[in-house]
């Protein structure tokens, strides 16, 4: 009877398939991760203990404040934001081309007053934000202009949510005048944008 | 000297030259690694920059209905500066009112507030009038102060004259 011999078997496999998988997550992962819109300037927020993470399901409209009192809009509503531009365009007559719609709707933020927007738009937006003209909207009570942004986009898309995203070090008259601009509307319910931090004891 | 060989490999000289088989297979471990090593780290970096949000709501201003009214002994006003906060209770023009100054550091406001929630109970209110020096991070400080002691009646409004009148009388 001949003596049964074990089998020897190769003890690396093959790799190739599992390595294609890795390679193919990894390249998915790198495609659909959304940019952070860019902001005109850096803002951190105070930090807070509370845990709710940010509603952003049926749009979202951001208020930003700067350390130093600028007042910066954005929104992920795309209608919305074309919706704004031209009611905006029409109301402080400046005629609207191609271009101007084009490098507005390729920032993410809007931080001009109204009589600058031509001049603003007029360049692409990285080249205003180099020339110092992105300074914010005017929220005070003889030029309101903030008003009648978020009025528009209000009109577009009635369910938008207001975020309020300050910087820790800004002035609270800013604030106080973006809440009393906003209750004007009627817009009651805000969320404010802030960093986690442990919560005591 | 360098030289092309050109004789299409005959049986010239030397014995048959072979060239060596080569395996067409490579280790793929280490590219395994460093495919789910990025995997990792860019899933690991995109969920920490999620933000948190706190929820503010104000009072609507075109609802005139009266609502339920506060006792003015049941509340406490808090005025936050940019380092410390003030408070006081009651009436800021009466003359027994008396100002009181503390910081925000987990023995300063949050005691008082926590103090005299526990000595009133349900019905403490607290009045928010940040002062036009005020900082937006002092503002979410006392909201989180709030949270913190659990109370959930409390009223965000401008500050007045009357009690910027008292702290410069108390002179603190």
């Amino acid at each position: 009877m001949p003596k049964v011999k074990a089998k020897r078997q190769s003890v690396s496999l093959d790799m190739t398939a599992m390595c294609d998988v890795a390679f193919l997550l990894l390249t998915f992962f790198m495609l659909t991760a959304k940019f952070r819109p860019e902001e005109a300037v850096t803002i951190t927020p105070p930090s807070s203990i509370s845990e709710k993470p940010l509603n952003a399901k049926d749009g979202m409209l951001t208020i930003s404040v700067s350390p130093e009192g600028g007042v910066y809009l954005a929104t992920d509503d795309q209608l919305a934001r074309e919706f704004m531009l031209e009611r905006m365009a029409s109301r402080y007559g400046v005629a609207l081309t191609a271009a101007m719609k084009k490098n507005y709707m390729s920032s993410e933020i809007v931080g001009y007053p109204a009589g600058a927007m031509r001049q603003v738009l007029s360049i692409k937006p990285s080249e205003a934000k180099d020339k110092g003209f992105i300074k914010g909207i005017p929220v005070d009570s003889a030029n309101n202009e903030l008003s009648y942004w978020v009025g528009y986009a209000k009109l577009s898309n009635p369910n938008l949510k207001i975020a309020i995203k300050g910087d820790q070090n800004s002035g609270y008259d800013t604030f106080s005048d973006i809440i009393g601009t906003l209750q004007a509307q009627n817009i009651n319910i805000f969320q404010l944008i802030t960093s986690p931090e442990n919560k005591p004891k | 000297m360098a030289e092309i060989d050109s004789s299409g490999g005959g049986k010239k000289g030397g014995g048959k030259k072979r060239s060596k088989k080569m395996s067409t297979k490579i280790d793929m471990t280490p590219m395994v690694d460093l495919g789910f090593l990025l995997i990792t780290f860019f899933m690991l970096t995109t969920t920490l920059a999620k933000p948190v949000t706190m929820q503010l709501n104000m009072p609507d201003k075109t609802d005139t209905k009266e609502t339920s009214p506060v006792k003015l002994s049941e509340t406490l006003t808090v005025i936050p500066d940019e380092f410390k906060v003030y408070y006081y209770q009651g009436i800021p023009t009466e003359a027994g009112t008396k100002l009181e100054v503390t910081d925000y550091s987990d023995t300063g406001i949050r005691k008082v507030i926590a103090d005299l929630k526990k000595k009133i109970g349900n019905n403490f209110t607290l009045v928010i009038k940040p002062t036009k020096k005020a900082k937006y991070r002092n503002m979410v400080d006392m909201l989180d102060e709030c949270a913190i002691t659990n109370n959930k009646r409390y009223a965000l409004l401008a500050i007045d004259p009357a009690s910027e009148d008292l702290i410069k009388r108390s002179g603190k």
